[in-house]
């Protein structure tokens, strides 16, 4: 991190280059942003940065009625653990796979939601959509993928059904026992249960974008998909990159209920993910060690694309996150 | 957006977070202003403390607070419960009860790093590792003398493989008197009452013969109610493995022992012997011929027992309790012919079956003292008043005359509102106290009277219960219930069941287990629907991945404890 | 890190094609197939809600049986009546209420007021601040660290651990930074000139215009504080009178998954068709809580709503 610190100034043009020393005056004169700021930000330190020496138990063989001095220390050994399983490799393929249809599918599908929604002129119309699409954001995942199970089955699944209706499948498929297909159930479950939720933000984004630049377009005898590309995509952009930025960080974040949760034996090769590994030989296993060493691999991955992102869009001259 | 709304905005937002201050005060008396129902640690510990001096034998009871965690899910009784109140009543006593829902490991994680334990924890394994009992013999020989003869027989199976201290007392597996049985909850092949009858109520030994019979079934009933007829189901979701897993074990003629299979005290893993691949082949086989669900491997738990109970399912192997819904539901829709009875079947009718076993002690389950609990005496004298016969009537019957009565022969019965009611989890709320009661120290068998130890095992209850299909059923059988299909147990190994070896959590013993499992939840499917031809090359893979897996710390682990036990429970 | 740059400029180069012959036409294609899809939409995405209201209102042993889709087979209300039974839900409501109020409204004012000062290109502290938050949106210390930390500052079975521990979160920082970036620079040299402070220029200034944004931050953390049921499962579990909305319901539906699955529980002797059909199941009580849940919180949308979906005319606020 100090290396982005330091390496931005120098990147900037030479005018900014004071920024870098902050002069008595300057705090003197922005003492109200910094009582605005600076509590807050040691209440984040406390929080969120001081329970970080947990760390430490990623090198421990952590017992937990032991106290800190007591635990036995292994070095490396759960780090180990986890990176020579043979299964490690699988499962990270499955996570960065599921984790990057997530982010595309989620991004896209939000976005074009959101643009489509803009369109609807009679605002009931409008509200009674939105508030209807978002309305699986509040099932849980053993719900969804209970609906999402029963809608495959080759019994009285309504996707095999209407497949089947419309001659695009001869004979009834079972989804759920193919590898091929896990991932893009997993995308597709995600898709139905947390568009609509996802399409708020930018909803908020074209809400705040200035009506006078449609009025303008008008004028100029744009249709709506000139609008589209000269005005509302580009009064979110800002928004679209920061999000983008951020989720591209989260990218092993694939979870682990829909996989837990729709996943059997048949296609447990794609469906495991990092988080169902950790579970299953961490936490079951009374092993906060390996568990903390997970987390540990994760955010380390995490940090580093979120850096690689944000230098992408600097490259690009698009908005940056830091 | 006038000046106004703005306005009105910002002050209900003053508004609000100076109430949030003015909560944070009343928060804080919240607390000591509610320890009574809250349970303080400092004031229950105090209030112990002052009765503890007391004499226990006197007639005026002090109240005093038991906090307790229930490492299991359950619901808060109501505040009026009638069991609890007559409790409170004549030993004093209330409970401040937890419950879990959430992931033990995590709640267990915190609680022991914080050693934050109310007075009494159920047992847990990680918890006797973690330090977090007190050991318990020398307060049952000084104080609790029935508490003692009731474990007398188990106690030496009662103590910790490590240390030799008894730390939990089991809150299942001790027998007193006559055991009625009249409904099995444990493992078997169940094929569906109307398979049987369609035959003429043939006697059923072998996996074949079974295989056989749901097959001719399936040809002259192709559907069942207008949906296709499913030969034989097989669970296999998350930790509801045994329906894939266990049936080679007991096809043999021998009991559940979990994954491993124990002959002359030495255990091994089945599933890569020969007569596991036997019955997997014998699936494949099954599959072929059409019999097999060909959703089996891809259903969730609901899906199957939505199967189950739409009736159109002959048979499948499973542990009965893990079905009674689906059978509660056939049972409403009136589709009693479709309900199921557990056949113990073998490879050959050599082998004699051995499904049903002898009730084993529920160890690592029940209560334990915490080292946080003030006043240890207190507790154990309250276990000890719980555990006589008077107090075990209350718990498990309830009150006479309000949820049971006597008949002239002295029998406890229920009239059918009785019976009725306490199903009805709500009215459990109020008038049972079953979530304590369930980890309590218990009586089973029967009392000193003769009655059975709860309603369920009473025989006349039974009768009294049973459907005119199923007296009619029975009758063609000979048989009084759907237990006497099984063979009457013999005496159980001393080790006996393996299953309950705790492997130790991290240990390679663990690890192997869960890598085996993870290798048969992927395999067995496989094999199972692979063409026949093929079956063969999965199972070798199957088999050469076992190879990999550090099989003799499992085996290792196993043994060593099953040493043990021998060395310390042969009586 | 400009993005002021939505301001006509853009669009000043720009040539648009004259409407041709199918442009005409094209409104009503567009139209129609935006119609056709929103209502595609509707259907997917309404029906598993409606799905769980029919399972919640239908007898628990016929759920089982599956085939429930928009209408309950066998009417009863016993799902609901079980979550009620015990009393305990109404006191849980009242937390869970009084959670999401105060979480929603610290949230809101403590994140905005962070996010203007980041929002300052001038400010010394901003990178380092910036660098700060968003990098705790990708570690997490762990549960055993965590549940320490919360001992030590006595926040343990309180009130205020459902409320403290989560007062500013990094993303919803960003996204009103973001925003606010968005806002022209001239609002605040005009205040500044006007000799307002800081923090005037953000209460008055800044706070106002950022209501959009603020109503989905409003609903992210008011969700988030509702749904929230890791904390008092962790921090306040032995505190019956702390338990929120959702852990009741959590522990509800746990308990009811355990007595169906206890192989101590003797199913079906005894038991009449008539008191089959009182039984509570895991599927059913699940269906049944999960609209007591969400209700409330739905209920609350509509209102927010209108910030982001019918739009707010910035435009006429910046004059």
């Amino acid at each position: 991190m100090a290396e982005t610190l330091t390496q931005q100034p120098v990147a900037r043009p030479p005018k900014r280059k004071k920024e870098r020393r902050f002069t008595w005056k300057q705090i003197k004169d922005q003492r109200q942003l910094i009582w605005m700021s600076v509590p807050l930000t040691l209440y984040i330190m406390l929080f969120a940065y001081y329970p970080v020496w947990g760390w430490t138990m990623a090198f421990q063989n952590y017992r937990p009625n032991k106290s800190f001095g007591e635990q036995e220390w292994v070095g490396f050994k759960q780090f180990h653990f986890l990176f020579t399983d043979d299964n490690f490799i699988r499962v990270l393929r499955n996570t960065v796979a599921m984790g990057f249809i997530n982010l595309v599918l989620g991004f896209v599908t939000a976005i074009i939601l959101a643009l489509l929604l803009n369109e609807i002129r009679k605002v009931l119309w409008k509200r009674v959509v939105q508030t209807i699409s978002y309305l699986p954001h509040f099932l849980s995942w053993i719900i969804v993928t209970g609906i999402v199970a029963t809608s495959l089955s080759i019994n009285d699944g309504i996707v095999n059904i209407v497949l089947m209706k419309l001659h695009i499948i001869n004979e009834p498929i079972l989804w759920l026992s193919e590898g091929k297909y896990f991932w893009g159930i997993v995308g597709a479950s995600h898709v139905w249960k947390e568009v609509g939720w996802n399409t708020i933000i930018y909803l908020a984004a074209i809400a705040s974008i200035d009506p006078a630049l449609y009025e303008a377009a008008e004028i100029d005898g744009a249709n709506r998909y000139k609008k589209m590309q000269y005005v509302t995509l580009p009064g979110i952009k800002g928004t679209v990159v920061i999000l983008l930025i951020m989720s591209i960080g989260h990218i092993l974040e694939a979870g682990f209920e829909v996989q837990y949760l729709l996943g059997n034996g048949l296609v447990v090769d794609w469906a495991e993910t990092i988080d169902i590994f950790v579970l299953k030989y961490g936490l079951a296993q009374g092993n906060y060690s390996l568990a903390t060493a997970g987390g540990i691999f994760k955010t380390v991955v995490s940090i580093t694309m979120l850096l690689l992102a944000n230098g992408v869009a600097k490259r690009l001259g698009e908005e940056r996150l830091l | 957006m006038g000046g106004k709304t703005k306005r009105t905005f910002k002050v209900s937002l003053m508004l609000m977070l100076s109430l949030s201050f003015a909560l944070a005060g009343c928060g804080g008396n919240n607390n000591n202003g509610n320890s009574s129902s809250a349970g303080e640690g400092d004031k229950s510990g105090n209030a112990a403390t002052q009765t503890a001096g007391s004499d226990a034998g006197s007639d005026k009871v002090k109240p005093f607070e038991v906090s307790v965690f229930i490492g299991a899910a359950g619901q808060q009784p109501t505040p009026d419960n009638k069991i609890y109140k007559k409790i409170k009543e004549e030993t004093g006593a209330t409970f401040n009860m937890e419950f879990l829902a959430g992931d033990i490991n995590q709640k267990l994680g915190v609680m022991i790093a914080g050693q934050d334990y109310p007075d009494l924890i159920t047992g847990n394994a990680k918890l006797v590792t973690a330090g977090a009992y007190i050991p318990l013999e020398d307060l049952i020989e000084e104080h609790a003398p029935n508490l003692k003869a009731h474990y007398a027989d188990y106690w030496n199976m009662m103590k910790d493989p490590s240390d030799g201290h008894i730390y939990v007392l089991p809150n299942y597996g001790v027998y007193n008197g006559k055991v009625n049985s009249s409904y099995y909850s444990g493992p078997a092949f169940w094929v569906q009452k109307a398979v049987l009858k369609e035959f003429g109520y043939p006697q059923i030994k072998t996996l074949d013969e079974y295989f056989d019979l749901i097959a001719k079934y399936k040809e002259k009933y192709p559907t069942i109610d207008g949906s296709p007829t499913i030969g034989f189901e097989i669970l296999n979701y998350d930790w509801k493995n045994w329906g894939l897993f266990n049936p080679p074990q007991h096809l043999i003629g021998h009991p559940n022992d979990g994954g491993v299979v124990v002959n002359d005290g030495v255990a091994e893993i089945f599933a890569d012997k020969d007569y596991a691949k036997k019955y997997y082949q014998k699936l494949n086989e099954v599959n072929e011929r059409g019999l097999l669900d060909k959703e089996t491997f891809v259903q969730n738990s609901d899906q199957y027992l939505a199967k189950l109970s739409s009736g159109t399912v002959l048979g499948m192997f499973d542990q009965h309790w893990n079905f009674g819904t689906a059978e509660d539901a056939l049972t409403t829709q009136g589709k009693i012919e479709r309900t199921y009875v557990g056949l113990p079947l073998v490879y050959d009718t050599a082998t004699k079956d051995y499904y049903r076993d002898r009730p084993v002690l529920n160890l690592n389950n029940g209560f334990g003292i915490s080292i946080n609990a003030k006043d240890p005496v207190k507790i154990i004298k309250l276990l000890e008043t719980l555990i006589s016969e008077d107090w075990q009537k209350t718990l498990a019957w309830g009150i006479e005359g309000e949820d049971y009565y006597l008949n002239e022969e002295g029998r406890f019965m229920r009239t059918q509102e009785q019976r009725d009611q306490a199903t009805d989890a709500t009215w459990q709320l109020a008038n049972k106290a079953k979530s304590m009661f369930e980890y309590l120290p218990k009586i089973e068998g029967s009392y000193s009277d003769g009655n059975a130890t709860g309603p369920a095992e009473q025989p006349e209850e039974y009768q009294a219960g049973l459907k005119p299909y199923d007296k009619e059923f029975l009758d063609a059988y000979g048989f009084q219930t759907y237990v006497d299909f099984f063979s009457e147990p013999p005496q159980n190994p001393v080790y006996y069941p393996a299953w309950s070896i705790d492997l130790i959590d991290g240990s390679d013993a663990k690890i192997a287990n869960t890598k085996l499992n993870e290798l048969s939840t992927k395999f067995l499917p496989q094999a199972i629907l692979a063409k026949p031809g093929d079956f063969d090359k999965v199972w070798n893979d199957y088999t050469s991945e076992i190879g990999k897996v550090n099989i003799k710390a499992y085996e290792d682990r196993i043994n060593e404890l099953i040493k043990w036990r021998i060395d310390n429970w042969s009586k | 890190m400009d993005n002021r740059q939505i301001s006509p400029q853009p669009n000043a180069g720009i040539k648009y094609r004259k409407n041709s012959g199918i442009g005409r036409l094209e409104p009503f294609l567009f139209t129609t197939f935006n119609t056709v899809f929103m209502i595609c939409l509707v259907i997917v995405t309404l029906y598993p809600f409606l799905n769980t209201i029919a399972v919640s209102f239908n007898v628990g042993n016929d759920t089982i049986r599956g085939g429930i889709y928009l209408w309950p087979r066998e009417w009863t209300t016993q799902n609901y009546k079980a979550i009620f039974a015990s009393g305990y839900v109404y006191d849980a409501f009242f937390i869970s209420v009084a959670r999401t109020l105060i979480s929603t409204l610290l949230n809101i004012f403590l994140t905005t007021m962070l996010a203007y000062t980041l929002s300052r290109k001038d400010y010394v502290f901003r990178k380092v601040i910036t660098v700060i938050f968003v990098l705790t949106m990708y570690f997490n210390a762990g549960l055993i660290p965590n549940y320490f930390l919360i001992k030590d500052l006595h926040l343990l079975n309180t009130f205020w651990v459902y409320v403290v521990p989560s007062m500013i979160s990094a993303f919803n920082l960003i996204v009103i930074r973001t925003y606010i970036l968005t806002l022209p620079e001239a609002l605040i040299e005009s205040a500044k000139i006007d000799g307002a402070g800081d923090f005037k220029i953000f209460w008055r200034v800044i706070f106002p215009l950022c209501k959009p944004v603020l109503a989905t931050i409003a609903l992210f953390v008011a969700v988030g504080a509702w749904n929230a049921w890791f904390d008092a499962f962790i921090y306040t579990s032995s505190r019956q009178h702390l338990s929120t909305l959702q852990y009741e319901l959590m522990k509800l539906i746990s308990s009811t998954m355990n007595s169906n699955a206890n192989p101590s529980v003797a199913h079906g002797s005894g038991m009449t068709a008539e008191s089959a059909r009182d039984m509570v199941t895991p599927i059913s009580i699940r269906a049944a809580i999960t609209v007591v849940a969400s209700v409330p919180i739905l209920v609350v949308y509509p209102f927010l709503q209108k910030y982001f979906v019918v739009g707010l005319n910035v435009g006429s606020v910046k004059e």
